[in-house]
């Protein structure tokens, strides 16, 4: 597990284990965790690609402005996903090229 | 020493980019095209870029289908990559909300017809099964053309300019026109920091900054700025492709080529200037909220997707919302291409052409002279009756 247990200021307070599925994969993370600290504490590393070289993008800004983690989160693209909270039972997806659109017949 | 040009082009927008173009071509002269900022700053690197064969009257649907045969072949003749002059013809669908709307659009439909542009009329239905990601909810009908579509607006205005040089033009960046130069009843030049250029004819292209130009030298045109609104949203994988667009609603909604949606609505109440000192183009939290509400109704699948950037820009209108061309023959050599009233950008390949056969004196490729500069003071508006954003 990839998470900072000791801080010289900050404290860290767990909330309860939630789970999580990445790709399909079952993952395990707590309540008050973002989707990317998640991943990260899960050994995540690559989060997206780039959309012309493809080239593989991780946790950068981290306060939801570079677009380096946007992810497709219950089927939703382009979700930021190192400002957006962690949910029981939510699926995580990389997005392959651009963010997919669907709609309800 | 300052060189005297046979053609000075006051504005690098599409106008003045395709009359350079279009004098250079047919060797008309020495050409100098000045820009107060640079190529695209005005109103052109700020619109939407659409381009629609789909209007009312002959006179314009005549005009729209040269300029759509010029943006098919752009990148031939102007020698310029074609991914980047970006032309993609998804079409134009125009949604109808009342039956009195439908009927207005079928009889622009019968005007197309008659001149080759093979617009087609659909039924909800239709379009629905199309597109069935659009929401129809209070839709009567519509009407569909395949061949419209938009381009970049920054590359095709490049990709002009150019033409130009390798044909000779000359391009002066950052170089504003302070006045219009004349002795007696002829033009001769322009005034700029950089003390005067002299030219034998002066081409005023300037979209809505030509009315101060023309007023200072005594005539006065009913030209001026109106503030429209517009966003795009960050890019999604292709997912509709044409432009979607509403006469009564007043909206229009494409996905560009790299994937974002761009839109705009028109203001309740548009803001307009004569003066471009006066000018405002801070985007407003009114336009937001009224498009986003708009456009979620029509498509519904844009809920969760991001806005990008949001910003304004002028149209550059007329009493009759047409472009004023031709020569202002209070002065010999002073000619005008202005006025597109938001439609600038799709009929300038078309328009730019035409003034330039007509300063050389050459059979115009379609009789605009019914835009001249007096037909206001002579009561000979030309009307359109299909006009949005």
């Amino acid at each position: 597990m990839k998470r900072i247990e000791n801080h010289p200021i900050l404290t860290f307070k767990r909330g309860k284990k939630i789970k999580f599925y990445f790709e399909g994969k079952e993952m395990w993370g707590y309540e008050g965790d973002t989707i990317a600290s998640a991943l990260v504490a899960n050994g995540v590393k690559v989060f997206r690609e780039s959309i012309k070289l493809h080239r593989p993008r991780g946790f950068y800004c981290a306060i939801g402005n570079c677009s380096s983690c946007l992810m497709t989160v219950d089927g939703v693209p382009n979700i930021r996903t190192c400002i957006t909270p962690l949910k029981e039972g939510m699926h995580i997806e990389r997005i392959k090229g651009k963010g997919a659109l669907h709609y309800e017949d | 020493m300052s060189k005297t040009y046979d053609y000075i082009v006051v504005g690098a927008g599409i106008s003045g980019a395709v009359v350079a173009y279009e004098l250079a071509k047919r060797n008309a002269g020495s050409i100098l095209i000045l820009d107060k900022d640079f190529p695209t700053a005005g109103a052109t690197g700020s619109c939407a870029a659409g381009i629609r064969a789909q209007f009312g009257t002959e006179f314009n649907v005549n005009l729209m289908k040269i300029s759509l045969e010029k943006f098919e072949h752009l990148h031939e003749e102007l020698d310029y990559p074609k991914d980047l002059i970006g032309l993609h013809q998804g079409g134009y669908l125009v949604l109808a909300y009342s039956e009195e709307e439908m009927e207005n659009l079928k009889r622009n439909v019968e005007v197309q017809h008659k001149i080759g542009i093979n617009t087609e009329i659909l039924t909800p239905e239709e379009v629905h099964y199309r597109w069935p990601m659009l929401r129809l909810d209070g839709v009567v009908g519509a009407t569909y053309h395949a061949r419209d579509g938009h381009a970049d607006p920054f590359y095709t205005t490049f990709a002009y300019i150019e033409a130009a040089k390798r044909l000779g033009a000359e391009l002066r960046k950052h170089t504003p026109v302070l006045k219009l130069l004349t002795e007696g009843e002829k033009v001769v030049g322009v005034e700029t920091p950089d003390g005067p250029i002299y030219g034998g004819n002066v081409i005023v292209a300037a979209g809505t900054w030509s009315t101060k130009l023309l007023k200072d030298i005594g005539i006065d045109i009913p030209l001026w700025a109106e503030k429209h609104e517009i966003l795009i949203t960050e890019p999604l994988a292709r997912f509709l492709d044409p432009m979607v667009i509403s006469f009564s609603k007043d909206f229009y909604a494409q996905q560009r080529p790299h994937g974002g949606f761009i839109m705009g609505i028109s203001p309740d109440n548009p803001e307009q200037w004569f003066d471009p000192n006066d000018y405002n183009i801070q985007s407003s939290w009114h336009f937001l909220k009224k498009m986003a509400s708009t456009i979620l109704d029509v498509m519904p699948f844009l809920k969760d997707v991001h806005i990008v950037r949001q910003w304004a820009g002028f149209y550059d209108m007329t009493t009759d919302n047409h472009h004023i061309v031709g020569p202002i023959d209070a002065y010999d050599g002073l000619w005008i291409l202005a006025g597109g009233s938001g439609h600038g950008f799709m009929f300038g390949p078309a328009i730019g052409m035409i003034l330039a056969e007509w300063i050389v004196g050459e059979e115009l490729a379609y009789d605009i002279t019914k835009l001249n500069w007096k037909r206001f003071k002579e009561g000979k508006l030309v009307i359109e009756p299909a006009v949005v954003g």
